[in-house]
């Protein structure tokens, strides 16, 4: 039943499409172990800075991202403007305008909903797996990874791991937050998850320099109204990336 | 325990960030057939991730209650020295997250 509701009734393209769905799965497995470490210690630190359970459990369940979860968390905490906060998961969500466009091609025979959802369930790991599968596959000239049909449910095989291990991990995150005393500290761990996101980000001689302003511009405005400082900070510190990018460019033609 | 918000703003905030998920996750999606990016732009917005999460952080280890504090008894700002070291070092997440609380814990309790 269930089968038939999730790959449709005609059996050639149900079992074209549940082979690809599978062979996503198996392609995400590897990657589920750090999923779902980064969605306990969400799950853990959205209860930890003082969210109700449920509140938690809806934040995971409707948001789905970690990264921009864990950057909302400090704001939340400390009761910044709801604009703010949006902002500022927006900036670190960027990146998935970049995989967007990189994935443009790829869905765009996809209704305006199916863009939609597609979207939705996209994740860092399942962009970088889809990109590198399709795009040796394109090198290689036709293949079977190219077949639209095959890709799509291949994507959503990695979605449906993903979802899977991150919202599991989470939710038992959220219960077990009550049983971990505060003296232990472990509202710290949000603040570690976010510098273990942040380290590998920073390479190359322009993410450097925009880290450094950015860093200093933020400290420099931390008494700020409204968090101020943490926008200002990123303005500087992009620019500064931008400016320092210029620069290499130049001293390399010239 | 609370936020410094109340349950309405929260539920605004989960809100508002589950349209930022779709609204970023399925920008070019939508809008690839009619927004053409160019390259600065590209680049720009590949840096802006490490420079948010960077002006995140920062605050939350260099200042205690809004000053600046680059002392020994900071303890975030040592562990977390600890932490950036040991994700050089290590590239994994569990092993960071172990280094960084065992450094916070071990300050805390005997230094």
């Amino acid at each position: 039943m269930i089968r038939k509701a999730v790959f449709g009734e005609r059996p050639e393209l149900a079992a074209v499409r549940r082979e690809a769905f599978g062979a996503g799965l198996r392609a995400v497995l590897p990657a589920l172990v750090a999923t779902g470490t980064w969605g306990l210690v969400t799950g853990v630190a959205m209860v930890k800075i003082g969210m109700s359970q449920l509140e938690a459990l809806g934040m995971t369940l409707l948001v789905f991202a970690g990264s921009a979860q864990l950057a909302a968390l400090p704001l939340i905490a400390a009761g910044a403007p709801i604009w703010v906060v949006l902002l500022a998961a927006t900036v670190v969500n960027l990146r998935f305008v970049i995989f967007s466009a990189g994935l443009y091609p790829y869905f765009v025979r996809y209704s305006l909903g199916r863009r939609l959802l597609l979207g939705y369930v996209t994740s860092d790991v399942g962009f970088a797996i889809s990109m590198q599968r399709w795009t040796a596959a394109k090198s290689r000239g036709p293949d079977d990874a190219l077949d639209p049909t095959r890709r799509v449910w291949f994507f959503l095989g990695i979605a449906a791991g993903n979802w899977l291990s991150w919202q599991s991990m989470s939710i038992l995150g959220i219960f077990l937050a009550g049983q971990v005393p505060g003296s232990w500290g472990l509202d710290f761990a949000a603040i570690l998850a976010l510098i273990a996101l942040t380290v590998p980000m920073v390479n190359g001689r322009p993410n450097i320099v925009g880290a450094l302003v950015a860093g200093a511009v933020a400290v420099a405005g931390v008494g700020l109204p409204l968090k101020l400082g943490l926008v200002a900070a990123v303005v500087a510190g992009i620019t500064a990336a931008m400016a320092t990018e210029i620069a290499l460019e130049r001293a390399h033609r010239a | 325990m609370s936020t410094g918000m109340n349950a309405i703003e929260t539920w605004l905030v989960i809100v508002g960030l589950t349209g930022v998920t779709v609204l970023t996750r399925s920008f070019f999606l939508v809008l690839g057939d009619r927004i053409p990016l160019p390259e600065r732009v590209q680049h720009a917005l590949r840096y802006a991730p490490a420079c948010a999460l960077v002006a995140l952080v920062a605050p939350e280890v260099l200042a205690v209650n809004g000053e600046l504090a680059l002392s020994l008894s900071n303890f975030k700002l040592l562990a977390g020295g600890v932490a950036i070291a040991a994700m050089l070092a290590t590239r994994s997440m569990i092993v960071t997250m172990l280094v960084g609380m065992g450094a916070f814990t071990a300050l805390r309790l005997f230094a």
